[in-house]
């Protein structure tokens, strides 16, 4: 990340310095406003579904989903802890409902009880890349886009989506078995 | 199927009731923590929009676009669609303002428009979830996670234009 983010934005300011001296401050400046913006909107969402969650936790509820989960999540990330296995399956939930927004807190709140040193973890690893080539079972985003487009039938990538998603998770998953061995 | 998610949210709080936890105070102590989340999270926000923008302002993604099409038209992406397999993995709004961009000008039924469309569905924007979720921990050597991402991004585009043409 360090190297990637250094390399990229030298390079782009450098540019943009050529084209544009003058914009390179607004850019920066308008970028980081764009920052407080968009994390007062994360709140907003976070304070939703992790003041839901805390309620299901309350109630068992999650305990119940982990127990049902645990066959997969012992297969997929091995032995972690029972509160991370908890926020493990509330995050798979999530994101086979497609709410794509309740995902990142229970995936935030997973990766804190996983991850205690300096190198991504093995069940870290897997949690990013569930997360990142998830199963989606209903675009919602994408096929309101397209009905507000004039779209004859939006819902009629429903089935490539589905397809060419569940390809993504599981060359994902095996090359995570692949770089990082079976779960201990 | 939007009734799953309102459901779901009303199916909690009347578990709560029934097993007798207190609904509101629980609700309350769980939200109180999306304060610091956000907090965290924000200047990885900022450091990832400072490198967007300042790609997108000074027309280097264009470039890098005209550069990187023939390669992928060799995996059987099509050149309308190279600019937002390539920004996908930065930007969550950046990638949709180009998939309403493609839908104007193709159509949103046209092969490019649904193209597009599974690509959106089926990446992430790796980098900016990388950022956030590792926001809070100590973690900074991400190995294979992120390479493996990546990679999978560029398989679901390649398989989106193939399944496309199929279904």
């Amino acid at each position: 990340m360090n190297i990637v983010w250094t390399c990229v934005t030298v390079i782009a300011l450098c540019a943009l310095t050529v084209v544009r001296p003058q914009g390179v401050l607004t850019v920066c400046l308008d970028s980081c406003a764009q920052a407080v913006t968009t994390a007062i909107g994360l709140c907003g969402i976070y304070c939703l579904w992790l003041g839901v969650f805390e309620v299901a936790d309350r109630c068992k509820l999650v305990e119940g989903l982990a127990n049902c989960m645990h066959g997969l999540n012992k297969l997929l990330y091995g032995r972690v802890s029972q509160a991370a296995e908890r926020y493990i399956s509330l995050n798979f939930a999530s994101n086979l409902l497609g709410v794509g927004n309740a995902a990142t807190p229970s995936a935030i709140a997973a990766i804190g009880e996983t991850e205690h040193t300096d190198t991504l973890s093995r069940s870290g690893a897997m949690l990013f890349v569930v997360n990142a080539t998830s199963i989606q079972l209903l675009p919602t985003t994408v096929m309101g886009l397209r009905s507000s487009a004039g779209s004859a039938n939006p819902a009629d990538i429903l089935l490539p989506n589905l397809l060419s998603t569940a390809l993504t998770s599981v060359v994902g998953v095996l090359l995570v078995f692949c770089a990082y061995g079976r779960a201990k | 199927m939007s009734y799953i998610v309102p459901l779901l949210i009303v199916a909690v709080l009347v578990t709560g009731l029934f097993r007798r936890v207190n609904v509101y105070d629980s609700f309350v102590l769980g939200a109180r923590k999306s304060v610091g989340l956000s907090v965290t999270v924000l200047p990885y926000l900022a450091a990832i929009f400072i490198m967007v923008n300042a790609l997108h302002e000074s027309g280097l993604d264009v470039y890098v676009t005209k550069l990187l099409a023939p390669p992928f038209q060799l995996l059987g992406i099509p050149s309308e669609v190279v600019r937002l397999v390539l920004l996908r993995p930065f930007s969550g709004s950046g990638s949709l303002a180009i998939l309403a961009d493609v839908y104007k000008q193709y159509g949103p039924d046209s092969y490019v428009g649904r193209c597009a469309s599974v690509i959106m569905g089926s990446s992430e924007t790796v980098f900016y979830v990388a950022s956030v979720y590792f926001a809070g921990t100590k973690v900074r050597r991400t190995g294979w996670a992120i390479p493996i991402a990546l990679f999978c991004n560029l398989l679901g585009a390649v398989a989106a234009c193939l399944l496309c043409k199929v279904c």
